[in-house]
């Protein structure tokens, strides 16, 4: 028996050993909203790690930027007719000057003020060379130890504590600040940021019916990017207006609705189109009247060509793919207001607006071997979107007139997509503008 | 046509494209197995919906050693015997006592003409217990002592279930091809 045994074994093993089976339609449906729900989890994890990034270095920046205030925030200060002890007569070794100008300027308002612990000239606005005898202080700047005591005096003085300096003898009583538009004279009011940004957006699910499910678990935002240029004029001190022109991409993906083509010789009908696709963005319309499409997954096709009155395999099609790219363009024009919260070697400003945006491009199409196959274009799009942005940016004076901007924002879009009939969203998305802007 | 490794790194990072397309490439074969380890096509989906849910859950665990096909076979065969354990009770391994010994001699038994199909549709008639031991046994390959690990039976049980499993298929598959025939050996 053992060795019938071993045929019987062999028998089944090698006659099951390449067995297939065409899996029943609709599996698949089955596994994908299990396997999306347990990856969705993910984007929002990952959205929030980006905001959690963003917010630290945003907090990092903001104390690093804060430390350098407190620790050089006196280099600027003019200061004539001070007197050095005699035993302190030479000069100080190096003073390296800050980064860039700073709003505090303060100078001796009367000349001939004389403080009791000081001779020497000094201003340390520039760098200044003499015989090394100091120390190293914060910031590695080698001074001699009166001088440290001078700028430790004037920190704890006219940064820390400008009431009680006022009563301390030798102390800066008649020092004031310069008004801000003196220290400012060397900058204008314009000036001009160039942007841009890779954006990743997101829409709010739909409602619980099996086509929303469907589509809610078929589609994906696709990476879009933004950019342009923005001018902007400083109302006052802190608040400025902003405006420009940019241009932004924005792309969907949605899976499982099958394009094939060659559908021209099959096609008898006289419309304008043979398929729609309900998508969360609106219904796609065919263009192309060699292409046929079918979903494989759900209803989301509505097309007289369905699988039963017609077989893309029996008919010889060539399948191009097994997924649609909606792309739209819109050109966009922000009005934004940026009030400046943080005024520092980094500054930080809060940004808000509106921005009007106006498609430009709509199509939808398939991708074979790396090329792209029109398809159609998406109907009753709204032309015309607003969205509300805010946004926080961070600016690095590389000089007076130069800085370097980051941006992180956050975009809401007012009015839906779609202007038809179906699933209507309010998209929303998050973008880190980055750039370089010039003050004339 | 993409490579499977590049299929899998797809999948790892979310693509949807690359779920469908690696589920499009395998689903087949593993249907197979999924009939051959099941009693109905109800029971075979479900095993290969779970089965794939499983592969996709796990394909960070995938370590590029070996087949990937043997690698989701596994998963696909462990997903029927979890099946099998929760279903167990349920199960009643019919009387076969009754089940007469083949007239003709096993080794000598011609099976020509035989199709894949009619296997399938042979092993797929064994009481449970039997066809998931003839099919650990006889098609993985497992010993008596990993059977009665993974099911939870003894040693001797396995024995005895794939023993009766082989009478049972011995039979059918004499029945089935409707000849009964024995090669005289000269």
């Amino acid at each position: 028996m053992s060795n019938g045994g071993a045929n019987i074994d062999l028998l089944f093993r090698n006659g099951l050993k390449d067995f297939e089976v065409l899996p029943p339609s609709g599996i698949w449906a089955g596994i994908l909203p299990a396997i999306r729900k347990k990856q969705r989890p993910y984007l929002f994890l990952r959205a929030a790690a980006i905001i959690v990034v963003i917010v630290s270095v945003s907090l990092l920046a903001y104390k690093w930027s804060s430390d350098i205030t407190i620790s050089l925030g006196s280099q600027e200060l003019a200061l004539d007719n001070i007197k050095a002890p005699a035993s302190h007569g030479r000069a100080v070794t190096r003073i390296a000057r800050t980064g860039p100008a700073k709003h505090l300027k303060v100078a001796a308002e009367t000349a001939g003020n004389t403080l009791p612990f000081a001779d020497a000239a000094l201003n340390t606005s520039e760098n200044q060379t003499g015989v090394a005898e100091g120390k190293a202080t914060q910031g590695d700047h080698l001074v001699p130890d009166w001088l440290f005591n001078v700028r430790k005096s004037f920190e704890q003085g006219l940064i820390l504590d400008k009431k009680t300096s006022a009563s301390r003898p030798g102390s800066f009583k008649d020092l004031k600040e310069l008004p801000y538009e003196q220290v400012k004279e060397k900058t204008g009011r314009w000036s001009v940021t160039a942007l841009v940004s890779p954006t990743y957006y997101l829409r709010p699910g739909l409602d619980n019916s099996a086509i929303s499910q469907q589509i809610n678990s078929s589609e994906q935002s696709r990476i879009s990017y933004s950019g342009g240029l923005s001018f902007a004029y400083r109302i006052s001190r802190k608040l400025s207006i902003q405006s420009g022109l940019y241009y932004s991409s924005i792309g969907n993906e949605i899976d499982g609705i099958s394009s094939f083509s060659g559908f021209r010789g099959y096609d008898y009908t006289k419309g304008d189109h043979n398929f729609e696709v309900l998508t969360s963005n609106g219904l796609v319309y065919t263009n192309n009247s060699d292409v046929f499409l079918t979903d494989r997954t759900g209803d989301r096709v509505r097309t007289i060509y369905t699988v039963d009155v017609f077989d893309p395999s029996k008919a010889n099609l060539s399948y191009v793919d097994n997924t649609l790219y909606q792309n739209f363009s819109y050109l966009e024009m922000p009005i934004f207001l940026r009030y400046k919260l943080v005024d520092r070697a980094i500054d930080f400003n809060v940004i808000g607006g509106l921005s009007y945006n106006l498609l430009v491009s709509n199509t939808v199409n398939a991708h074979v071997s790396g090329n792209s196959y029109a398809v159609g274009k998406t109907a009753g799009l709204n032309p015309f979107m607003v969205t509300s942005s805010l946004g926080m940016g961070m600016e690095y004076n590389l000089s007076d007139k130069i800085s370097l901007n980051l941006e992180p924002t956050f975009r809401y879009y007012l009015n839906p997509f779609s202007m038809i009939q179906g699933p209507r969203t309010h998209p929303y998305s998050f973008g880190i503008f980055s750039g370089i802007s010039y003050k004339f | 046509m993409p490579e499977i490794i590049n299929i899998i790194k797809g999948c790892l990072a979310g693509n949807r494209r690359d779920q469908e397309l690696l589920y499009r490439r395998h689903a087949s074969k593993l249907y197979g197995v999924c009939l051959q380890y099941s009693g109905n096509d109800e029971e075979a989906r479900d095993i290969l919906q779970e089965g794939f849910i499983k592969i996709f859950e796990n394909l960070i665990h995938y370590k590029n050693e070996g087949s990937f096909e043997g690698w989701m076979r596994r998963i696909v065969v462990n997903t029927a015997l979890e099946k099998f354990r929760s279903n167990h009770n349920l199960y009643r391994v019919d009387d076969i006592d009754n089940i007469p010994e083949p007239d003709a001699d096993p080794e000598n038994q011609d099976y020509a003409g035989l199709e894949a199909v009619d296997l399938l549709e042979i092993i797929r008639e064994l009481p449970p217990k039997y066809r998931m031991v003839f099919n650990l046994f006889a098609i993985e390959g497992y010993s008596h002592k990993e059977i009665s690990d993974m099911i939870g039976i003894s040693e001797g049980t396995s024995k005895s279930n794939l023993s009766r499993a082989r009478i049972i298929l011995q039979k059918k598959v004499s029945i089935y091809t409707g000849l009964n025939k024995t090669v005289v050996n000269v």
